[in-house]
């Protein structure tokens, strides 16, 4: 018995020691789901599907839109933003290969993500744009608001609720300095939009983003939308992105996608 | 070598667009109903993010004209089975893309098939 005894105090030391060095160096500790891989985000970059007129239009394409749930004015907004892209002229301001997608919109962008998970935090990183969003977990709470700023990701703090990271995410720029939209349909939030998002893994093979939407400036209402994401097979690459390293599609002055030939002139008729 | 514009097909639906264009920038330059078919030689690939370009010289009606065609990113066609090699000066290929809704001379990527032994790449129904 007493054999017995001191295994299992060595057993206990030796978990504590682990979950103590899995703190220290920010280890996963298990107690903590496993995210590991590469995931790909289901479905086009249409913010939300599950509203999208017609369906499955796409973003991008003229006529396509959907339905948060927002007041006159940003209603008014997106309209003007919905004829300009009828015309070609909304620009996507990561097109100049300069500024991060923002948030919530680094949910939402095609190539893969990867979702690491420490005591600490936990790391989102898209390799697209690329993007990293930072979500800390460690029990501190947002900075107080003469301590913050509007940024492109915002300040995002979250806490665990068995298998599910809950998170908010505030101080975001959303469409206040039109470099930050949600979607290429012409969708955007203001700066005082507010994100919860909850984070987790459906199954071995789905990621899933539940997140809900206030802005107290644009919506009448919380708007939810949900985003998924497919593990991709063992051993997938995420690869260096570089987006300013050969981008042939500048925008105008006017807000035009150019095509710039081998020589790095334009070779659209219109150059405006 | 002759070469030339051998076919312009037009379709009712976008099912041949190519969303990894989606990336980094609007896709709203390319007419995604109609696929335009070329037959010409590689100049060269330009493999580097956002997107690759492949540049392929065309001769019509003697008149030799390069056309700059647009794909997915790197990274993502690499995933695909796409290497920097993938399409090397010289290669003879027939390529099929969405064109330029002004005409000119560049489009996105669809598919390509090799003059070399016939295999194909992309999409190519």
């Amino acid at each position: 018995m007493r054999f017995i005894a001191a295994v299992a105090v060595a057993i206990l030391c030796g978990l504590a020691a682990t979950v103590a060095s899995a703190q220290e160096t920010g280890a996963r500790p298990a107690t903590l789901p496993d995210w590991s891989g590469a995931w790909l985000m289901q479905g086009p970059t249409v913010f939300d599907a599950a509203t999208v007129q017609p369906k499955n239009g796409r973003a991008g394409e003229p006529d396509v839109r959907e339905f948060p749930p927002y007041n006159a004015e940003w209603e008014a907004i997106y309209k003007k933003h919905i004829e300009l892209v009828k015309h070609g002229t909304f620009p996507d301001p990561i097109s100049t290969c300069g500024t991060p997608h923002g948030f919530p919109r680094v949910m939402n962008v095609p190539d893969v993500y990867e979702f690491a998970v420490t005591a600490q935090q936990v790391v989102i990183v898209t390799e697209n744009g690329p993007n990293i969003l930072r979500v800390y977990t460690d029990g501190r709470t947002h900075p107080a608001p003469e301590d913050l700023w509007p940024t492109y990701n915002g300040s995002s703090v979250g806490h665990w609720e068995g298998d599910t990271l809950v998170f908010t995410t505030i101080a975001l720029k959303g469409f206040s300095g039109k470099d930050v939209i949600v979607d290429r349909t012409g969708l955007v939030l203001s700066d005082v939009s507010r994100v919860t998002t909850r984070l987790r893994k459906v199954d071995d093979m789905t990621m899933e983003a539940r997140m809900v939407i206030e802005d107290a400036k644009a919506l009448t209402a919380p708007w939810s939308v949900a985003k998924r994401y497919r593990k991709q097979p063992p051993g997938t690459w995420a690869w260096d992105y570089a987006c300013a390293e050969n981008n042939r599609n500048p925008i105008s002055g006017s807000g035009r996608t150019l095509t710039l030939g081998p020589d790095g002139k334009p070779i659209d008729k219109v150059v405006d | 070598m002759k070469s030339l514009i051998s076919a312009l097909l037009v379709t009712t639906a976008a099912v041949l667009a190519v969303p990894a264009l989606l990336a980094h920038h609007s896709a709203s330059m390319f007419d995604d109903t109609k696929v335009l078919e070329l037959t010409g030689v590689v100049r060269e690939m330009q493999w580097a993010n956002p997107h690759i370009w492949i540049q392929v010289v065309v001769t019509d009606n003697g008149a030799k004209k390069e056309w700059s065609l647009e794909g997915g990113s790197p990274n993502s066609l690499s995933r695909r089975g796409w290497r920097s090699t993938t399409f090397k000066p010289g290669d003879v290929v027939t390529v099929r893309l969405n064109p330029m809704k002004d005409g000119t001379l560049a489009g996105a990527f669809i598919g390509a098939r090799f003059a070399s032994d016939g295999h194909t790449i992309g999409r190519w129904d």
